[in-house]
């Protein structure tokens, strides 16, 4: 889009107003016929506070160029509390408005009194005259499924083709996969084989059928195990494209607010601003051949702050210190994207595709020759996805841990001693899916803990951290998480490794049941961030 | 490296000491080769046989120089290169100020030098590429990068030239093995000295 059509086309600003004080302000406007500005679209709400950051992303990406949510002043929302949480919702989607090159000043928080009118249209035409000058927003609206409503999806040929792709028929129906799965070892009803024997038999549309093909895990176990080589997982996310391209909603967690967010980073002019964060100490050189890959850990921060203190973008700082340690000062890309793996394993490929067409072509023309990254998602979609969908790459990807392990054993280092009774949980995309779970293994094998006990089931076998792509998370999910909890508990470690964010994100979030807070709690730090604490020259 | 070492550069003198067993004789002629035929300079060997081959201590004495050598044996190594405690202790004792004492750091533990010393676990390494044999050459790497007594081309050819057929490629990736050892104990002395010792600083 040029210059020339954002001028064109008008800005559109979405106005939530509350229904009490300010909209009798804004009443007021309407009766004295003042001039609102055509620009200006209202939607009345009972509340700011009911205002989430999902809805106030979403209005951006349904094509609003400024969000406007204005209420009453803090101690006189009629509900209490209804001002503080629009002030912190607005706070943090302007965070995450910040890091994708949009800017908070797009989202506004402001309150007026009924008798306040003018004061309210002078907020407004400031606002429109802010945006005229920033011009429309870049994302644009998603693409997402092209429905396929004409086709019956139980008969469709998108089925059979899927069938046949994930060779659903050679299942001998031996049930290892549903002794397997942990999701049907915690008592959940769901069976992976009754997934597929639906598939065959065309029930994909029961309800039962539906639920659980957005609860699946991904997470292999039972791929694992499978006699007949049953790509299970991959079927899985492809089936969920098909429910898609059928209409059918997804059953994504957090109101969808992280889809939106990664959604909206499918749109061609969108510029993020990231890295504005990192650490002053930190060396970078954006001319090296070395890119670091961080992913999307400083959205999960600012997303998840309110209920779970979680610090994932350290991991990211610590693994650029392990770089620099190694005297790597790689390149950062100020407007790195989401990968797209949420996306494709959520059933929208449309925009994943989008996504990663994106990445490629800027990556490629980057010229450099590997890309580091510490994030197992990131690693298995620039590695393995990309290029099965037909995406090369010009360069290597490389996990962290690989360039670690190969630098580590060359060099004269030691590890100082940690002080923790260490158990490790595993990545369900590094371990199984890329299949390397000698890959931190290796590295936990050279820190000097009181002890490392690995947990009950662990490697190939480790139970994973409860969701997946950030659907279908239930009560299910949370015994499972609470099961692996305990299973870290007994092996007595007091300090729970992990190797991705998200299952520090997840896990950290069964902690926070209320009843069992004290029996579950463990401390838990990424194993990039336990060796950079604990490396040294010798 | 000392200012007094690089003068002595013109002249320096070697001791490899171990047991029999471990290619003490061979490194020791691999750095006198590689510093006389690859980087035309003089150098003479000695090497101590008799039962020491067998198992007991054994030595091989090397000097290198720019000028003709008129006498062989070395009193005060300038080079005390040592893998195993007995070999250490027979010569610690003929070890300066000035001299580089250079270990593996699992079969001589105790050491009490008045110089520089550097340590690796050269057998261990090689152990894990597959053959203890090579302890050895992982060593030569080791002194090539820490001391620079030779050319590293120098000191791969004399060990293509050395080794059995059909391990020359092994036997190079012992030596790189060793050498990038040796200069990431160089590079991590230097940071410590900078006061970086780790990642977080
Ligand atoms: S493990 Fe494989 S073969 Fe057995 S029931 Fe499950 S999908 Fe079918
Ligand atoms: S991928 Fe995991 S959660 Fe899904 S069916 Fe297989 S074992 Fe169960
Ligand atoms: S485990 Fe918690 S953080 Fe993770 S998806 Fe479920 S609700 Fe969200």
């Amino acid at each position: 889009m040029t210059m020339h059509n954002k001028e064109s086309s008008p800005i559109k600003i979405i106005l939530f107003l509350c229904n009490w004080g300010a909209h009798a302000a804004y009443q007021t406007l309407q009766d004295e016929q003042r001039p609102i500005p055509d620009e200006v679209h209202m939607v009345r709400i009972p509340c700011t506070g009911r205002i989430d950051r999902a809805l106030l992303l979403k209005a951006f990406s349904m094509g609003g160029d400024g969000v406007a949510l204005v209420g009453c002043d803090p101690g006189t929302c009629r509900y209490g509390t209804g001002t503080a949480t629009a002030q912190r919702n607005t706070k943090d989607t302007g965070m995450i408005l910040d890091l994708l090159g949009l800017g908070s000043d797009r989202l506004r928080f402001a309150s007026f009194l009924p008798d306040e009118s003018e004061k309210l249209l002078l907020f407004l035409e400031t606002f429109l005259h802010d945006l005229q000058q920033r011009g429309k927003t870049s994302i644009q609206p998603a693409v997402g499924a092209q429905p396929v409503t004409n086709i019956p999806m139980n008969a469709g040929p998108e089925l059979q083709q899927l069938i046949a792709a994930h060779d659903i028929y050679a299942c001998q129906d031996c049930g290892k996969c549903s002794s397997a799965c942990p999701l049907a070892l915690i008592g959940k009803p769901f069976s992976a084989r009754g997934i597929a024997t639906a598939a065959i038999a065309g029930n994909l549309n029961d309800e039962s059928v539906k639920e659980n093909v957005w609860s699946c895990l991904t997470c292999g176990l039972c791929y694992e195990r499978c006699p007949s080589a049953v790509n299970f997982p991959k079927f899985i996310k492809e089936l969920r494209h098909l429910y898609k391209q059928n209409n059918k909603l997804g059953d994504e967690t957090h109101g969808g607010f992280l889809h939106a967010l990664m959604r909206s980073m499918a749109s061609p002019e969108l510029t993020p601003n990231r890295w504005q964060d990192i650490p002053q100490e930190l060396q970078v050189d954006q001319k090296s051949n070395i890119l670091f890959y961080g992913g999307c850990a400083p959205y999960y921060d600012i997303f998840f702050n309110k209920h779970l203190d979680v610090h994932t973008e350290k991991i990211l700082f610590d693994a650029i210190r392990l770089l620099n340690f190694f005297d790597v000062h790689p390149r950062l890309l100020k407007d790195e994207r989401c990968c797209g793996h949420d996306l494709l394993w959520s059933g929208d490929k449309e925009c994943f595709l989008q996504i990663a067409r994106l990445n490629a072509d800027r990556l490629n023309s980057l010229g450099i020759d590997t890309m580091i990254t510490s994030c197992p998602e990131c690693y298995m979609t620039f590695n393995t996805t990309y290029p099965a969908h037909g995406l090369a790459l010009n360069f290597e990807v490389i996990h962290l841990y690989e360039f670690l392990e190969k630098e580590i054993d060359r060099s004269a280092v030691s590890f100082k001693p940690l002080a923790k009774n260490i158990t490790f949980q595993d990545s369900c995309r590094l371990t199984r899916l890329e299949d390397k779970p000698e890959l931190p293994r290796q590295l936990l094998d050279r820190l000097s803990p009181e002890s490392f006990q690995e947990m009950q089931e662990s490697g190939r076998a480790a139970v994973c951290c409860g969701n997946s792509a950030w659907t279908g998370c239930d009560s299910y999910s949370k015994a499972m998480q609470v099961k692996r909890l305990e299973q870290a508990q007994d092996t007595g470690a007091d300090l729970l490794v992990t190797a991705c964010p998200k299952c520090q994100i997840h896990l950290k979030c069964a902690m926070e049941d209320p009843l069992r807070l004290n029996k579950l709690s463990i401390d838990m730090q990424d194993l990039t961030s336990v060796i950079a604490q604990s490396i040294s020259w010798k | 490296m000392t200012d007094k070492e690089k003068n002595t550069i013109a002249q320096t003198e070697i001791i490899v000491t171990g047991f029999g067993g471990q290619g003490i004789i061979l490194a020791g002629k691999i750095l006198g080769m590689a510093a006389s035929l690859g980087d035309h300079k003089e150098s003479t060997l000695v090497q101590a046989y008799g039962p020491e081959s067998r198992g007991g201590a054994c030595n091989a004495q090397v000097i290198i120089s720019n000028t003709p050598i008129h006498y062989p044996y070395v009193q005060y190594p300038d080079i005390l290169i040592a893998m195993s405690q007995a070999g250490y202790d027979k010569f610690a004792g003929q070890i300066t100020e000035d001299s580089i004492l250079l270990i593996d750091q699992d079969l001589v533990p105790t050491v009490d030098a008045p110089c520089p010393a550097y340590a690796i676990s050269s057998t261990r390494m090689a152990e894990k590429l597959g053959n203890k044999m090579m302890a050895n050459i992982i060593m030569v790497g080791f002194t090539t990068a820490i001391t620079q007594l030779v050319s590293t081309s120098s000191a791969e050819d004399m060990i293509a030239k050395s080794v059995p057929k059909g391990t020359e490629q092994k036997n190079i990736a012992a030596f790189t093995k060793g050498y990038d050892y040796g200069l990431s104990t160089l590079k991590g002395r230097e940071r410590k000295a900078a006061g970086q010792t780790g990642a977080i600083v």
